[in-house]
């Protein structure tokens, strides 16, 4: 089996895995971060979506090989000591959760957006989270949340 | 202290768990010495099985259980009843219930039906050792359409049952319906399609299992809405053992919209193999798996007809339905398009009379049980749509055709002609507010710009009026502790809903004690002794009506020792704003100070012991609520490829009480939102040859994305609290997806009408628009 050294959320691993692992398994099943969720096995949920070297990436679109030397952040690494990071807050303070499974990914997702994007238009992040499906709330008051965390982000 | 009022806007206390990762659904639990379960499904929509060769499977290293339909059998299993209300038909004979197994026992009847478990030490080997099982099959006709289903010399797909017939149900006065369709001036007929959809929660179905040899017992983590009911026929349908052998436990579940309501054939099997191999088993499923194995719901075919006046008065409703329900009963299957789609038929208009008929067949396609609202948006869709075909063909106003025959105010409460008891609102008052809310007067501004854009806008109201359902049973419990934490537990159930944030708010309120003091349990059966779970928009209704029983329950106790706190007489004790008062001695102590010397047994009455405060409470409800409304909303098409945009949704609904407006909104958003999908994209379509479901993946199957979701206007309208449960609510879970499908399609008819296209089937795709446009084309 290959090994292989990365970064997640700061911490060096190095890890034996299976070749054909995906990312978003080697997250969940041997790191044990079962934040990053699975939603369907066509790479259209976006739930797995967590950051490589900073680009927001939907985990089960690549091998955990492939990211050997990467730097992953995954939805586990934002909040600081119990303080929400702006666009977690931002989502608590819309309502832009209800059932949370799509939740992590869209907030990666958001996050990633927001840096290519520091003021997005409605529009803007409409399209931008055209990759991250939910089924709960609508859309509605996740697009509110992305630019009020965008705001947050900025100040 | 925090205290919360009913009607605030309480931000989810669920949330930081769920937005830091730390959400505990299904596929998260991993036990030590995990077995993993696979499902071998069935590639063929009807066949035979000939003979299954498990040889090369089994002899996989890693693989350590395989079970098909005959070994199920053999092992002295039940069939998994249906419970559905309507079991009889029109003559008064059963309905025609075949046997439904946990796995196909010598014939498969769609795609995607369960012939063997498979069970190995990992997911790979046992997707490995799937491989290596050789069915043979020897095929027979299918048919997938319910109407070709009913024809004589359609494929049987149960042998003994004639013209796969299920049930066939009336409701409604026929002759009465008759003799005014013969009086009225005129009869406007339709035939109205509702395509066949399914919930798509983002988290797949998913199950761990384990079993105790020592203790003979069960224990169940479980994807599911509904962890009492699904135990009760695992356990003594299935397994023929009493229901307190399984531990049914529900954690996180990440979106249920009904098709995690069901008794699936997958919980039984992981507990089967569970104890067969004496070590923990999980199943999680595969989307396409999903696609195929998880229930669908609406795909309903109507003649539909209104009889009126020449005056635009509505005088009779005439609705004949086929409805789908797939190979089985499934759990509550036949209930939908028969007394689900029937009671609130002809929505918030006055009618004389009405007349519902309709049959629920069987087809070889996945079973059809209820999706978000089950019935009322069928109901919905048929009415709206054959008011605006009349108000269409007979050249009147369509908000004046709807505004004049609203059930006026006054009238309530009734009894509509089919018996749905509508005892408050006002559906003219939230009519009339919807229109001012849609700007009309901003709308041919609105049009010009869209026509100069090479856009035609179109518009459409409408109100409707639907019903809550499910379990009329609930259950809480509070529990207090010396610390000053309360548990509150009930038996609804949130799937992502927010009842872990507005249970606590409503004990909260009623007690006046911190609502951060509050933990809140649910989804588990060792939580509360009954529990009724999700699903018929009840849960604030009869869970929320149970929580201020167990409230009330506490006051009482807590009365008597306040009245020992301050030397008084308990008849002098009132309680308000979380303080317990004697006017006539001007004292007073709060709920806090009290639930601190209910553990005193030296500040206690004689009479009561350390912990008495502790209470349960049932409701149960006597009539079901009607929660009401009105959509409005703008779409432009683009006639040059077909597309349609939503422009402007508005919205005023009727809940009754609003517990907490910002958990109301995401429902009302969620609901609208599932409602335009399945107006605009969502199909889940059979190939009417193979019996193949082309909608198979979320690459087939279009879920709505946040570009193609407007912003929606949301106002509610709180006049017209219901008497029938202890808040005042009416129920808001499923509401949005009732008027959303029928206020886009004729929304885009409205906008059509210029082109000549005057019926259009959901979902409307840019597809079908185009082609209607240019069909239409003299």
């Amino acid at each position: 089996m290959p090994t292989i050294s990365l970064t997640v959320n700061g911490q060096p691993v190095t890890e034996e895995v299976d070749a054909p692992t995906l990312l978003v398994k080697f997250l969940r099943e041997q790191l044990k971060l079962t934040g990053t969720h699975v939603g369907c096995d066509t790479s259209q949920c976006g739930a797995c979506v967590v950051h490589v070297n900073g680009e927001a990436v939907k985990s089960c679109t690549m091998l955990a090989v492939q990211a050997d030397g990467a730097e992953i952040l995954t939805i586990e690494s934002l909040a600081n000591n119990g303080t929400l990071h702006p666009m977690q807050q931002a989502f608590h303070d819309k309502h832009a959760l209800q059932c949370g499974f799509c939740t992590p990914g869209m907030v990666m997702a958001s996050i990633a957006l927001v840096r290519d994007n520091p003021d997005p238009s409605e529009d803007d992040v409409r399209q931008g989270l055209e990759g991250n499906l939910c089924r709960c709330t609508g859309y509605q008051n996740i697009v509110q949340a992305v630019r009020a965390g965008a705001k947050n982000m900025r100040d | 202290m925090t205290t919360v009022e009913i009607g605030q806007a309480l931000k989810r206390s669920e949330d930081f768990r769920l937005l830091t990762g730390k959400g505990k659904y299904v596929d998260d639990i991993s036990l030590d010495g995990e077995a993993r379960a696979v499902i071998l499904r069935s590639p063929h929509a009807h066949a035979r099985i000939v003979e299954i060769d498990r040889a090369a499977a089994a002899a996989l290293d890693g693989v350590h259980l395989i079970v098909t339909g005959q070994d199920w059998l053999a092992e002295g299993f039940g069939p998994i009843p249906t419970r559905s209300a309507v079991n009889k038909n029109k003559d008064g004979s059963p309905l025609s219930e075949p046997p439904r197994h946990c796995l196909a026992i010598d014939r498969v009847r769609y795609v995607g039906e369960a012939v063997a478990l498979i069970v190995a030490d990992s997911e790979k080997i046992a997707r490995d050792a799937l491989e290596l099982i050789d069915v043979t099959y020897e095929e027979l006709p299918a048919v997938t359409d319910p109407r070709k289903a009913l024809a004589d010399g359609a494929p049987r797909i149960w042998d003994d049952i004639p013209n796969n017939l299920c049930v066939d149900f009336e409701l409604g006065d026929e002759a009465a319906t008759k003799a005014a369709f013969e009086a009225a001036d005129h009869v406007i007929s339709l035939d109205v399609e509702n395509n066949r959809v399914t919930g798509v929660p983002i988290e797949p179905r998913g199950l761990v299992g384990t079993y105790d040899a020592e203790t003979d017992t069960y224990l169940l983590y479980n994807s599911t809405q509904n962890v009492h009911a699904i135990r009760k026929t695992i356990a003594e349908d299935i397994f023929k053992i009493s229901a307190d052998k399984i531990h049914h436990i529900a954690p996180d579940v990440g979106g249920g919209f009904g098709a995690k309501n069901s008794v699936y054939p997958e919980p039984a099997l992981v507990l089967y193999a569970a104890k067969q191999l004496q070590r923990p088993v999980k199943w999680i499923a595969e989307r396409s798996e999903s696609f195929l194995a998880d229930t669908h719901g609406r795909n309903q075919s109507s003649k539909v007809q209104l009889a009126l006046d020449s005056d635009g008065t509505f005088r009779a409703l005439r609705t004949d339905t086929v409805g789908d329900i797939g190979a089985y009963c499934w759990t509550i299957g036949p209930f939908t398009p028969t007394g689900g789609s029937a009671r609130t038929q002809g929505g918030p208009y006055a009618f004389e009379t009405m007349y519902y008929s309709s049959r629920a067949v069987f087809t070889n396609t996945m079973p059809m049980d209820p999706y978000r609202g089950a019935g009322r948006p069928e109901g919905t869709y048929q009415i709206e749509r054959i008011v605006e075909a009349a108000a269409s063909q007979l050249g009147l106003d369509p908000v004046a055709l709807r505004r004049k025959n609203l059930i006026p105010a006054e009238k309530l409460p009734m009894k509509s002609p089919m018996g749905l008891d509508i005892d408050s609102g006002n559906f003219p008052e939230v009519f009339e507010r919807t229109l001012a809310l849609s700007d009309r007067d901003g709308y041919s501004e609105r049009v010009a710009a869209s026509k100069a854009a090479g856009r035609a806008r179109g518009f459409a109201i409408a109100p409707y009026l639907e019903c809550t359902g499910g379990g009329p049973k609930e259950f809480a419990g509070i529990q207090f502790a010396a610390d000053g934490t309360i548990t509150l537990s009930v038996g609804s159930q949130g799937t992502g809903t927010g009842h872990e944030t507005a249970m606590p708010q409503i004990l909260s309120a009623k007690l006046g004690l911190p609502v951060e003091k509050i933990r809140y349990r649910q989804g588990d059966t060792d939580a509360t002794p009954l529990g009724g779970g999700h699903g018929g928009s009840r849960c604030l209704e009869v869970g929320g009506g149970a929580v201020v029983r167990a409230t009330e329950a506490v006051i009482d106790k807590a009365k008597a020792i306040a009245a020992h706190l301050l030397n008084s007489q308990a008849d002098d004790i009132s309680f308000a704003d979380g303080q317990f008062s004697d006017a006539k001695t001007n004292q007073s102590t709060p709920m806090e100070e009290v639930v601190r010397a209910s553990f005193e047994t030296g500040r206690l009455p004689q009479d009561m012991e350390p912990g008495c405060l502790d209470s349960d409470a049932i409701f149960e409800r006597g009539i079901i609520s009607c929660p009401n409304g009105c959509h409005a909303a703008e779409v432009e098409v683009d006639p040059e490829t077909g597309a349609v945009a939503v422009a402007n949704y508005w919205i005023v609904d009727d809940f009754g009480t609003i517990i907490n407006p910002l958990l109301a909104d995401g429902q009302v958003m969620g609901g609208v939102a599932q409602g335009i999908g399945q107006a605009l994209y969502e199909d889940a379509v059979y190939d009417e040859d193979t019996g193949q479901l082309l909608a198979g993946s979320l690459m087939d199957y279009a879920l709505p994305r946040a570009d193609l979701i407007p912003n929606m206007v949301i106002r509610y309208y709180e006049d017209a609290p219901t008497a029938k449960n202890p808040l005042g609510v009416k129920g808001a879970g499923e509401a949005g997806c009732c008027p959303a499908p029928p206020v886009i399609v004729n929304a885009i008819l409205n906008a059509l009408k210029p082109y000549g296209v005057t019926d259009l089937s959901m979902p409307v795709t840019s597809e079908k628009v185009w082609q209607a446009i240019h069909d239409a084309k003299p």
